[in-house]
């Protein structure tokens, strides 16, 4: 947008504090939404939980066409919506709440630097794995990508899509690449970012920044999407560093947070296709974390949860 | 280390060896790390390749684009990061991946999508080197796929005209350029005192944009406020290419 227009919203962003009801959406997390989207939702989760922002994660089936730009996460604050790590990390900042700020601008210039990498490396790998490796097209993505439309909806849907993404692949010369040469290129993407963080804790050492969040949700879903073939989380789980990197900071931001162990759970498997999916969605109702605490429920009276469903049969009886 | 080696690459003007940012990308880093190098300009003979420019041929080896041609000279023991820590390769790639994201979109509008600099410019330049009748086809088709590739990967929503999507490649392409300019600060190259892959590929992108002369040129204005990258360009000229700066 132009200059002027970015300067208005920003004023607009500056104006409110963050509510209480912000809120993120992304795809279904059981049955639709595929590894690098997951990636993305997870480094936005990470990153707003690093600001210390709380945000409800919201899954709907049409996520990619609520979104401002078609892509996901996008997030919902006040009446405004903005989409994508890059502008919500803007967005943030406009409302005073920065992790890059005691950066000095060699450190800066660094951090974009590393955050391109990991776009232009390990995001198109994943989007080279899921929509141009004609094994895992047809096993995982084309199922899970129109799972909740009817035939031939569905595939109608991931056709298009796929199409889009194949186009983009050959405009930017990885359509020629083989699955080899692409797991060798998150090879060596992985070995810079391991050489990059060494001993640290995170990658400017003392505070995590938005490098953080965005490397934490690529590799941590990587390591916990079980796919056709190991060889991708093979690759990472090769340097022990950022592993350890991942497990530290699902422990401190994810953990003690009691989200439902989402960062566990969430990318757990992108291989569920006997399960009824009817079922799945009643399940993953039954369980949200946030009727655990009757208190955090958005709507007590019609939720069916198993905690409430208790309550209101009470209330009935009486 | 024997085995003869060609470069088939684009060749040059307004000083430079080539106009190409890939070409200049490996050629300089021929220069950097010693490797001998045999450059043939594609000229409008038939038998110079075309498509997927530069190319490297040593022996029977075929080798295209500018991360594999270096990798085989890196084989081959011409290694211009010997003296890098682990680090500052993995910096490397990192700089080496903004650069591509962030500036050669503007770069490949500035040469080739930008109306009145590819009419004017770009077009009798590279039409004047490709053979009749392949120099009413092979232009236009470049200029094609440069289009198409700023679209397909900056032009999704909300951007929705190619003005709003040209207005942030500039952008992005102003602000890449300063954050390389903070990043070399003051010292001759950007790990120390010899030069490396990363400079050979900052240069390769910035030497054209720096150097040829476009009607439309506001990356280029851009640059030249930056003295610290035209010195980096122009002492790379000086040194390894061994020409002068007015050289036409």
């Amino acid at each position: 947008m132009s200059l002027v227009a970015e300067a208005f919203m920003n004023q607009l962003a500056a104006a409110e504090p963050w509510p209480e009801n912000a809120a993120l959406y992304q795809q279904l997390k059981e049955d639709q939404i595929l590894l690098s989207d997951n990636a993305a939702s997870l480094a936005v989760q990470a990153f707003l939980q690093m600001c210390n922002l709380p945000v409800r994660v919201v899954c709907r089936a049409n996520a990619e066409y609520m979104s401002p730009s078609g892509k996901v996460p996008f997030i919902h604050v006040g009446n405004q919506v903005v989409s994508e790590l890059g502008p919500i990390v803007q967005f943030v900042k406009a409302k005073g709440h920065s992790l890059s700020d005691g950066l000095d601008e060699v450190q800066k210039a660094e951090m974009k630097a590393y955050m391109e990498l990991v776009n232009n490396m390990l995001l198109t790998a994943e989007l080279y794995l899921q929509w141009c490796d004609d094994v895992t097209v047809e096993e995982i993505t084309h199922p899970r990508y129109g799972s909740p439309y009817p035939w031939p909806l569905n595939r109608i849907l991931s056709y298009q899509k796929q199409w889009e993404i194949r186009r983009k692949m050959k405009a930017i010369g990885w359509a020629g690449k083989s699955l080899e040469q692409v797991l060798e290129d998150v090879d060596q993407c992985c070995q810079a970012l391991s050489q990059r963080l060494g001993t640290q804790p995170y990658f400017f050492n003392k505070q995590p920044t938005e490098l953080d969040a965005l490397v934490f949700g690529h590799l941590f879903t990587i390591l916990t999407t079980q796919l056709i073939t190991d060889e991708l989380s093979e690759k990472v789980k090769n340097y022990g560093n950022l592993t350890a990197f991942c497990r530290r900071i699902e422990q401190q931001y994810f953990e003690g947070h009691d989200k439902d162990g989402s960062a566990a759970a969430s990318a757990r498997s992108a291989k569920r296709s006997e399960s009824d999916p009817d079922l799945n969605k009643i399940w993953s109702q039954i369980f949200t974390p946030e009727c655990f605490c009757l208190a955090a429920c958005q709507m007590p009276s019609s939720c069916k949860c198993v905690t409430h469903l208790g309550v209101q049969l009470v209330e009935l009886m009486r | 280390m024997a085995a003869p080696m060609e470069l088939s690459c684009w060749g040059g003007d307004w000083g430079l060896p080539s106009l190409h940012p890939e070409s200049l990308t490996v050629m300089a880093y021929a220069k950097f790390s010693g490797a001998p190098l045999t450059v043939n300009t594609i000229n409008n003979s038939w038998s110079t390749p075309k498509a997927d420019v530069p190319v490297l041929i040593s022996e029977d080896t075929v080798i295209s684009q500018p991360a594999k041609i270096l990798n085989f000279l890196r084989k081959q023991r011409y290694n211009a990061d010997y003296e890098l820590s682990a680090k500052q390769g993995a910096d490397t790639l990192a700089y080496i991946a903004l650069l591509e994201e962030k500036l050669l979109p503007a770069l490949l509008h500035t040469f080739w999508v930008e109306a009145e600099n590819y009419c004017s410019v770009t077009k009798p330049w590279f039409a004047s080197r490709i053979p009749f009748p392949l120099s009413l086809y092979l232009p236009g088709k470049m200029s094609r796929e440069a289009l198409n590739r700023i679209l397909l990967t900056r032009g999704g929503p909300p951007l929705y005209s190619l003005t709003e999507v040209e207005a942030q490649i500039y952008r992005d392409a102003k602000e890449c350029l300063n954050l390389l300019s903070k990043r070399l600060g003051t010292s001759q190259f950007f790990f120390g005192n010899t030069p490396t892959t990363l400079d050979a590929f900052v240069f390769g992108f910035l030497a054209p944009v720096y150097k040829v002369c476009f009607p439309r040129v506001q990356l280029q204005e851009h640059l030249k406020q930056l003295t610290n990258l035209c010195r980096f360009c122009d002492d790379i000229l000086t040194c390894y290419f061994k020409l002068t700066i007015t050289d036409g």
